[in-house]
């Protein structure tokens, strides 16, 4: 069985001549990445340990274990690191990981399937499910809230929707 | 220069009308709305406006601290897919 990983940066290219990297972090807050560690590449053959040595332009630089020599950090560029989901810290209620959401499938309180959720946005008021579907022309936004979805179920993947009346269009 | 106090905020007059049916019909719709321009007014707040980015109406649920924005704030005109990575949603 493979662990679950999930992308938390990404490696930008090298810096200065001591095998430094130029770090690209996608979490929330940036410098949590170097909290997820062992980072793994893509394939998960290769491990990483990581520390963060200060911020530049775009991201930080950082000190990869056995990456000695600007050549060893030049070819790393582009590599995407990865992080074990169970790195991540539990949540309180209510509160759910991008990466957990993005995949359920979605159900209307009839239990008919309205599609999957295909990105998590959110755009200053509230957070959006985007859901994507097979029955749907082009993709639906969503409120997170406990009126429009009363019911996230991780362990059997789905989620109960209501949504308000004129969101999802009649077929 | 900003607007002229005496003027009042505004706002598009059928996103008035609009809520107003809705607030007083009790029921759970998404008012969909295209005037971008208009101002977030306190007898908006919890209500569910669908406002138009040029593509489609994103829902915006209006809080009290929206009030005096203006609704194409609330929706961007370009999506920007990021990585997921540790980012969190809340449900309110």
């Amino acid at each position: 069985m493979t662990e679950e990983r999930i992308c938390v940066g990404a490696i930008s290219g090298s810096f200065g001549v001591r095998g430094e990297v130029r770090l690209k972090s996608f979490c929330a807050d940036p410098e949590a990445i170097g909290d997820y560690a062992p980072l793994y590449s893509e394939d998960g053959t290769k491990t990483y340990t990581l520390q963060i040595t200060r911020a530049v332009k775009g991201g930080f630089a950082a000190k990869l274990s056995g990456l000695t020599t600007k050549e060893e950090a030049d070819a790393m560029k582009g590599t995407r690191l990865f992080a074990n989901r169970d790195a991540l810290p539990d949540l309180p209620d209510d509160e759910f990981y991008h990466t957990d959401l993005i995949g359920l499938e979605v159900l209307d309180t009839g239990g008919k399937s309205l599609g999957h959720v295909r990105a998590v946005h959110n755009h200053g008021a509230s957070d959006l499910l985007e859901i994507h579907g097979p029955n749907l022309k082009a993709t639906v936004l969503l409120p997170f809230t406990n009126d429009a979805v009363p019911t996230v179920d991780l362990t059997a993947g789905r989620i109960i929707a209501d949504p308000p009346e004129g969101l999802i269009p009649d077929e | 220069m900003s607007r002229s106090v005496w003027k009042g905020p505004f706002v598009d007059s059928y996103v008035l009308k609009k809520a107003e049916k809705t607030r007083e019909s009790g029921r759970n719709e998404v008012i969909k709305i295209w005037s971008r321009r208009s101002t977030i007014l306190p007898q908006f707040v919890g209500l569910t406006f669908g406002v138009y980015n040029g593509q489609k109406h994103i829902p915006v649920n209006v809080s009290e601290d929206m009030i005096g924005q203006k609704f194409g704030e609330y929706a961007p005109t370009r999506t920007y897919y990021g990585h997921a990575a540790d980012k969190k949603a809340k449900r309110k």
